[in-house]
């Protein structure tokens, strides 16, 4: 039969990194696919691909059966493809009608001509919506700005629509209104491939779903065949062996607690929601979770660098709320963040790794002048610890390889001898030797008595590696558990959020036994 | 469809940026040698004028000296302060306004200064022009910092409100303005009192003025400051990542203040070299210097090094330019700001054709 889409053998690869390994994946005219799979698992990559923005390496794409090449967005809408992004491509001084009539090629030179509103209205009482076209983007709300973007692809006659991640902004009943009209496109006629992590709604929504795990391609099972435990362990596989160690110290007292924690991410929404946790000196914890789970949020939250809403951070006795980042670092909180473009924050790119390393204290030395001296000194203990390959000390960071910036920003954090440290995605792009250098790092950390948090993603990593692994899923915490006594496959149910044992089995979770918080403080 | 690209080179040799630029003033001064040629003038004679600034066979060579100080002075001050505020990525183009703005409140004590000392006179002048501009400085960076404005908006603003209040200055006849003549009917601006006009070391028949000295002493504390002060290092770090200065602890606005102040005063010490120096104020007084400041310090990529040696050559540009242009009664200095202009341009096509490379779409996308 002929596909609406079909992808075979498709390879992409950024540098020495795989995305996509020989992918095959079909769909059908007329139904909903699910694209399901982990963090960096080459969704969002294969689905650029059939937009436009990426050019696959190898393997080839059909199109109602007909092999095509897709060299820009503009070829992609051409050929009835269109995708919602994850996150919006708007004009936000532009009303929704101007947002779609941008897009549109042949409909004559007028902005607002009236056979233009007369072709968007009829699109969108065909499908159902419901907007308002004279309103600007800047005053929507996120689902608003959602169906604007889904109603723009239609009326560009898109016949096939990518969803990349669109429930993650949406409340319950915006999903159901979501869903509804995403079944009303397919009754039209049109084909839809939504990504999503949230399981039930891969069960909900699709009539097939494709799985794709470390960029490759694993399966694809009819939905009503299927159940979500089966899913999930499609999407995380069986576990592998590794061979990190995980030293198992005597651990002492709770270093960090943390206490109902509320967070409000950027957009205000809220991405940490009454969190509880506690870390031990000489433990490692975990953190898994899907991305955009309130990693990033709660990271920054105990770094000083995001306002808290609410809750309670005591570091050794002593809230940390309110303090400024710098106070949080003489505290003995340290944090090698690193986010999505990993030079962002905690290294300045185009200086030396020699002025990287004091960035934290350069203020600590006598007088006017900053100590290069011994910053240099430093800097080549940790090029020689770590083993950074480099040419010198001076050095911009930014031409080093991400490896080796990590190691630079790892090196950094541990000198200062933090006694709790946080580290979010420290081996992220990096190749196995280089991981397997920063998890020694940290183990020796940990042997030294430091408490360390580790946001992961690899779930197989954080199972060797951590002593618990605290699972969070859109900001709420579902449970954390001891690395000994869980598989998995109970890790993959709790990030979708299927399985929640907080307070289960009688336990009260994320409240350490011998707390330093004091009743009045509990209360308070 | 787009088939080329531009990409950035790789390597960015020295070598190959030298002979980038020295073909781009090629260009440039052939395009000038063939409208000196329509005008009757030979290239050749005009050039060897310019480059010499009109010390060859001139009796009075110290003049040109002198006259191309007065140039220089102001225009290295000027971008010192300016690669300042840009290496924190803070687009100050305001140097014009905060020139000014040095340059009135300079000239209010310089006009009301008879029967001072010279020192005490002129060391007001340039405090007094440091707090005023350095107030106008601080107040942008204040409101970039608390409501995040756009700096190159209000900087530019700057420039012409200070422009007009210096007009409105010039051509308002009043008991109370004392910038003007009195003995004059039109309105026209006064001149110091000795007591603020810059002294100097004679050396012979030539004098060097002490603004050259300040302005030499500022180049080398500058270069230590950003160097290898704690605040240099700040300014660095904010400029490569706002985010990590953050991060690190720093307090990212009162660094911006700071720095921002140091900058638009420097420019008001400038000014209140300058006016000093002339002994007068007039509306032309920057000589374009907030201008030709912002491409002198990207010209030089923000070196402090490089920056002394550009301030130089286009000072000698700016000065040969003119000394050579009253040789010919064909031309005008028009034509040496056309001149300018060219070279400007040319160099600065140079400095991109050195950087970045045109490829094709496909071998960009592999690359």
């Amino acid at each position: 039969m002929e596909y609406a889409i079909e992808l075979k053998g498709i390879t992409k690869s950024f540098g020495p990194v795989a995305a996509n390994k020989n992918i095959n994946l079909s769909l059908e005219k007329g139904e909903i696919l699910a694209l399901l799979g982990e963090n960096g698992s080459g969704k969002t990559t294969l689905m650029n691909m059939l937009s436009g923005i990426y050019m696959p390496d190898s393997g080839s794409i059909f199109i109602d059966g007909k092999k095509v090449s897709i060299n820009s967005p503009e070829d992609s809408g051409k050929l009835g493809i269109g995708m919602v992004h994850q996150h919006f491509k708007l004009v936000e001084r532009f009303t929704a009608l101007e947002n779609i009539r941008i897009g549109m090629r042949d409909a004559g030179r007028f902005m607002h001509g009236a056979d233009v509103r007369k072709k968007i209205e009829d699109t969108a009482a065909k499908f159902g919506f419901d907007i308002d076209l004279d309103k600007t983007v800047a005053n929507m709300a996120v689902s608003e700005k959602q169906t604007l973007e889904i109603l723009k692809v239609l009326c560009y006659g898109a016949k096939i629509i990518i969803l990349d991640e669109p429930t993650a902004v949406l409340t319950v009943q915006e999903i159901d209104r979501l869903f509804d009209v995403l079944r009303k496109m397919k009754e039209e006629g049109h084909s839809i491939i939504i990504i999503t992590h949230k399981l039930n709604e891969v069960m909900a929504i699709s009539d097939r779903v494709a799985v794709l795990r470390h960029g490759e391609y694993i399966d694809t099972v009819v939905t009503k065949e299927t159940n979500e435990k089966a899913l999930t362990e499609l999407m995380v596989g069986r576990k592998i062996e590794l061979n990190i160690d995980r030293p198992v110290m005597e651990k002492t007292h709770p270093l960090l607690e943390i206490r109902d924690l509320t967070i409000k991410n950027d957009e205000g929404a809220v991405a940490i929601d009454h969190i509880n946790f506690y870390i031990r000196g000489g433990e490692m914890l975990g953190v898994a979770g899907i991305a955009g789970s309130g990693q990033k949020e709660l990271c920054e939250a105990i770094a000083g660098l995001r306002k808290i809403e609410d809750g309670q951070m005591i570091h050794e006795g002593e809230s940390i709320v309110g303090m400024s980042p710098k106070k949080i670092l003489e505290h003995g909180i340290s944090m090698s963040f690193i986010p999505e473009d990993r030079l962002g924050m905690g290294l300045a790119p185009s200086l030396s790794i020699t002025d990287n390393m004091i960035l934290k204290n350069y203020n600590e030395s006598k007088g006017i002048f900053v100590d290069r001296k011994s910053a240099r000194v430093e800097a080549q203990k940790v090029i020689d610890r770590l083993e950074v390959v480099t040419p010198s000390t001076e050095t911009p960071v930014r031409r080093l390889s991400g490896g080796n910036v990590q190691k630079v920003l790892l090196g950094r954090e541990i000198k200062s001898g933090p006694n709790v440290l946080i580290t979010a995605y420290p081996v992220r792009g990096l190749d196995i030797n280089s991981s397997y250098t920063i998890y020694n790092i940290l183990n020796e950390q940990k042997k030294k008595g430091v408490g360390i948090l580790f946001v992961g993603e690899d779930l197989d990593v954080m199972l060797a590696l951590c002593d618990k692994i605290m699972v969070i899923c859109h900001g709420k915490l579902q449970g954390v558990v001891n690395s000994n006594h869980t598989t998995k496959e109970e890790i993959g149910l709790m990030m979708t959020g299927t399985i929640n044992i907080v307070n289960k089995e009688g336990k009260t979770d994320g409240i350490a036994k011998d707390s330093a918080f004091t009743d009045e403080e509990v209360k308070a | 469809m787009k088939k080329y690209h531009l990409v950035r080179r790789a390597d960015a040799k020295l070598s190959r940026t030298l002979i980038f630029y020295a073909v781009g003033i090629l260009v440039s001064l052939t395009i000038g040698a063939i409208v000196l040629g329509v005008l009757g003038i030979n290239p050749f004679d005009y050039y060897g004028k310019m480059f010499t600034i009109g010390l060859v066979g001139n009796r009075y060579g110290y003049k040109s000296i002198e006259g191309l100080l007065k140039i220089f002075v102001p225009l290295l001050i000027t971008s010192l302060a300016l690669s300042l505020s840009f290496k924190m990525r803070f687009w100050n183009i305001g140097g014009e306004g905060e020139f000014l703005i040095g340059a009135i409140t300079a000239s209010i004590i310089a006009f009301n200064s008879s029967g001072m000392p010279n020192f005490v006179t002129v060391l007001l002048m340039c405090l007094a022009a440091m707090i005023s501009s350095g107030i106008i400085g601080i107040a942008i960076a204040a409101l970039k910092v608390r409501f995040n404005t756009n700096e190159t908006l209000m900087t530019l603003m700057i420039n012409y409100i200070m422009l007009y209040v210096i007009r409105y200055i010039g051509e308002t006849k009043a008991d109370w303005n004392f910038f003007l003549r009195e003995d004059s009917e039109r309105p026209k601006f006064g001149t110091f009192p000795d007591s603020a006009v810059m002294t100097g070391i004679p050396m012979g028949q030539f004098k060097l003025l002490w603004s050259v000295i300040i302005a030499l002493a500022l180049t080398a504390i500058v270069y230590v400051y950003l160097k290898y002060t704690k605040q240099g290092y700040e300014i660095s770090v904010v400029g490569d990542s706002s985010a990590t200065a953050k991060y690190a602890g720093m307090s990212v606005g009162k660094i911006v203040l700071r720095t921002m102040f140091i900058s638009s005063a420097m420019i008001g010490l400038a000014a209140a070299l300058t006016v000093s120096a002339s002994g007068t104020i007039s509306d032309t007084v920057t000589n374009n210097v907030g201008w030709t400041g912002i491409i002198v310090a990207w010209l030089s990529k923000l070196s402090v090094p490089a920056v002394f040696v550009t301030s130089i050559l286009i000072s000698i540009l700016q000065y040969g330019c003119q000394a050579a242009a009253t040789q010919y009664p064909a031309i005008d200095s028009n034509y040496a700001d056309l001149l300018q202009g060219l070279i400007l341009f040319s160099v600065l096509v140079a400095d991109f054709a050195a950087n970045f490379k045109i490829v094709k779409k496909e071998e960009a996308k592999n690359a």
